[in-house]
């Protein structure tokens, strides 16, 4: 990736001749310094975590949060620059609402990651603008009851024409990933920042695509897996950020919200001890040797 | 004379164009309903200022035509002092009319005293208080607050203060105000026993030479039993006069209020 | 010149014509925007009243067009979170507007204050200034809307706001016909804010479903089915599929000269 000197990398929306855009690219590496974010994509729901690096001990425990809310039921955790997260929640919430004044319904998940790619992406088009210095983790469950439209009064015919019918399974459990260069995918496990190649391949052992994880499994999980992915000798002390969004008979009845305080602290407890659990093996490996 | 006002051509003179606007009727022959932003949720409000002190009254109930909406609604604002509660203010509002332009002329009122006190650092005086009361309600001139409003404080030299208003902002400093629904039931009361009007000093003559008694400051006791008679009276005689009585006392010490049932009928 | 002021300035019309007053359309399009002058598709009354540790509120699920009983299922009383319940009376289309007006606050609010909601005072300060605002720029909410729950410090809160913006609160409270015929039976039980303490839920539901039965006997615009809701610290109960029981107009049958019937 040497591109110094050349001048390729000066100006946004300018190829290399060997067909890369170097300004994207050092978005990229923006986001491979900030702490670590993931996402599980579980049978019943959707969790987010996010490794909050505390940069100074003036700071107010458990206050400045990370995760954000969009409409209800889609939740956003982003690892890169901050501003640039907070700009990209604030354009998702945005686009969440004019969905709303469109279709009188909530935006699906899906539409929310393909209009928050189309925008990431159109930063990477012009000389004016930098990419976004940011990877973002969308996780949302869609509404799998049939939703009133927006301000409806009345439920319509029960039966004949315009009367309601059971048709195929919709909502459910949504998971997408959006990078500086504006391409996203939806994903059972996502995972971003330093910490991301340790997370993967956690995630990659849990076997998502079976779609067996429970949510509460899924909690577990996801903190230790931010706790897996830290790494104690090079990096600060850091705080575990926890979010989640369950289906409409689950314990979030569909809204994205903050992980309870006790669950959160349970999971973190074993999450420690697993990791002490894997200290220990090592230990005796040794002490074997 | 009436037929220069009228619109009507001079006489053997040419005509002219506009002699009557168009309307809405006139050009499709249907008469549309058409919305009026205003009415008049009744009650009355009065206010006398002594030597050292101003009181301010207001019945409490308020009503729709008919309809009694509740039977208590202040129509007494304090102006001013620390937050929601209006701590330590030292002016008093009362509004009788239009209850939500009422409403909204208390809202703005207070929030430009208590900004003038964060930006001079000083409370507003009641002088100052009551121009920029005038200077609001004769901004919206040409769609007026629909209120009577009397303002109530004591001046630089601590004497009681009170100014009344009309709805576009004349405004006057007075010894005595009645205003609202039953202000020409209780005015003429006051007029006689605040400012003795019609009193004469007994032996004093006859004919010019006929004495009138001299008003003088009313201390306060006389003056809380005036406010008690005139409304108790007011309820006899006018149907939307009722439920409570609030009255709001200003002197050094601050703002005293107090509460006193009405008839409820 | 001469001296009639009221013609100076004016085009003569020996000289111009007289005016036509084509040119000035007063309707259709290129005229002035028209706002709502009346209200089309409407709802009546609503019905509530305090007790002890709550709100009871209620309302039929009619909007009328007019005369005609439009749609027999539309529920007037909105949940807006877990303390405040909203009922409307009046123009449907405007409650719906304000339906979704509540919602996109809802959403806002949670972005920015997640753990303290909005309580029934907050909510109620907030619609009257939507409502007063509308009227000012003549393009009035052609509503009348209680706002029903708990207060700041948990106490019960009752609460209305109109289409011209006024304001009111009282221990309890009836819009349109309800004024009427079901304020007076409301006040009989709670005539003060010192007798809704000695009031119970049990008796608060009970009173204002009687209120419901006179007006859907009086009301010619009311019907039977309506909603209902109780708002209490543990959250809403809102019914929204209730009948009047053994309610029935048969009776009208056996009155002479009531009916088809005439002598």
């Amino acid at each position: 990736m040497t591109s110094i000197g050349t001048g390729y990398d000066l100006s946004n929306s300018v190829f290399s001749p060997d067909g890369r855009n170097f300004q994207v690219e050092y978005a990229t590496k923006a986001v491979e310094n900030g702490g670590t974010a993931i996402g599980i994509r579980c049978k019943d729901g959707v969790v987010l975590a996010l490794e909050k690096l505390i940069t100074s001990k003036l700071l107010k425990p458990g206050a400045n949060k990370r995760i954000s809310t969009v409409d209800r039921n889609i939740g956003v955790v982003s690892s890169g620059l901050l501003p640039d997260g907070r700009h990209f929640v604030s354009r998702a919430r945005d686009e969440a609402a004019s969905w709303r004044s469109t279709y009188k319904a909530p935006i699906p998940t899906t539409a929310l990651a393909n209009r928050m790619g189309s925008y990431v992406q159109a930063y990477t088009l012009y000389s004016s603008v930098r990419p976004f210095g940011v990877t973002a983790i969308i996780g949302g469950w869609d509404s799998e009851a049939e939703l009133p439209v927006d301000g409806e009064v009345g439920s319509g015919p029960s039966v004949g024409a315009g009367g309601k019918k059971e048709d195929g399974k919709r909502g459910g459990p949504f998971l997408y990933m959006i990078e500086p260069s504006g391409s996203y995918w939806g994903y059972y496990g996502a995972a971003t920042g330093k910490g991301r190649q340790a997370a993967k391949s956690e995630l990659e052992k849990l076997n998502l695509s079976a779609g067996e994880l429970s949510l509460y499994d899924g909690v577990k999980e996801a903190a230790r897996i931010i706790h897996v992915a830290h790494d104690d000798n090079k990096d600060k002390e850091f705080e575990l950020e926890m979010t989640w969004v369950s289906s409409l008979d689950g314990p979030t009845k569909g809204r994205h919200e903050e992980v309870p305080k006790e669950l959160l602290e349970e999971a973190e407890r074993l999450a420690k001890k697993a990791l002490e659990g894997d200290d220990e093996d090592e230990e005796e490996e040794k002490m074997e040797e | 004379m009436a037929a220069v006002f009228s619109g009507a051509p001079p006489q053997g003179g040419p005509g002219y164009s506009f002699k009557q606007t168009p309307t809405a009727a006139s050009a499709s022959g249907e008469r549309q309903h058409s919305f009026y932003p205003y009415t008049d949720n009744g009650g009355s409000t009065l206010g006398i200022s002594g030597a050292d002190f101003t009181i301010l009254a207001g019945d409490t109930r308020s009503t729709s035509g008919y309809n009694i909406n509740t039977r208590y609604a202040p129509k007494l604002f304090k102006i001013g002092g620390e937050g929601p509660d209006n701590k330590g203010a030292r002016i008093v509002l009362s509004v009788v009319g239009f209850a939500a332009d009422g409403d909204a002329l208390k809202e703005r009122l207070d929030t430009i005293v208590k900004m003038y006190k964060y930006q001079h650092g000083k409370n507003m005086s009641v002088a100052a208080c009551a121009q920029r009361l005038s200077h609001i309600l004769y901004g919206k001139r040409f769609f007026p607050y629909y209120v009577h409003a009397i303002l109530g404080g004591l001046d630089e030299e601590g004497k009681g203060a009170l100014y009344s208003y009309d709805p576009v902002g004349s405004y006057e400093r007075e010894q005595c105000r009645a205003a609202g629904a039953a202000a020409s039931l209780i005015m003429p009361f006051l007029d006689n026993q605040v400012n003795y009007k019609n009193q004469y000093v007994p032996g004093s003559g006859v004919g010019h030479e006929l004495q009138a008694r001299e008003a003088v400051p009313l201390p306060r006791t006389t003056v809380e039993q005036l406010v008690r008679d005139a409304f108790t009276s007011a309820v006899e005689r006018h149907i939307e006069v009722g439920d409570g009585l609030q009255m709001m006392i200003i002197t050094r010490e601050g703002i005293e209020e107090r509460y006193m049932p009405l008839k409820q009928d | 010149m001469n001296h009639f002021p009221q013609a100076w300035g004016r085009p003569r019309d020996d000289i111009y014509g007289a005016y036509d007053h084509s040119h000035f359309q007063t309707h259709g399009p290129g005229g002035p925007n028209q706002h709502t002058q009346r209200p089309i598709v409407t709802g009546t009354s609503v019905v509530a009243a305090k007790f002890k540790d709550g709100v009871v509120i209620a309302a039929d699920n009619l909007a009328s067009y007019g005369s005609l009983a439009r749609f027999t299922d539309v529920k007037r009383l909105r949940k807006f979170n877990d303390q405040v319940v909203v009922g409307f009376g009046g123009d449907v289309s405007d409650m719906q507007y304000l339906n979704r007006i509540l919602n996109s606050l809802d959403i806002r609010e949670n972005y920015s204050n997640p753990e303290n909601p909005l309580n029934a005072k907050n909510l109620h300060t907030y619609l009257s200034k939507v409502m007063y605002k509308r009227r000012s720029d003549f393009d009035p909410l052609w509503n009348h809307l209680l706002i029903a729950g708990l207060d700041g410090e948990s106490k019960p809160f009752l609460a209305s706001a109109d289409l011209l913006g006024t304001t009111f609160s009282s221990p309890t409270l009836a819009t349109g016909f309800g004024a009427h015929l079901a304020q007076p039976i409301l006040r009989k039980t709670i005539p003060d804010e010192a007798s809704v303490a000695n009031v119970s839920e049990e008796e608060a539901v009970k009173l204002v479903k009687e209120c419901m039965k006179v007006l859907f006997y009086r009301d010619a615009r009311s019907m039977d089915r309506y909603s209902i809701a109780v708002i209490k610290s543990e959250g809403v109960d809102l019914k929204e599929d209730e009948k009047l029981e053994n309610q029935s107009w048969a009776f009208a049958e056996q009155i002479r000269g009531y009916g088809t019937q005439v002598n």
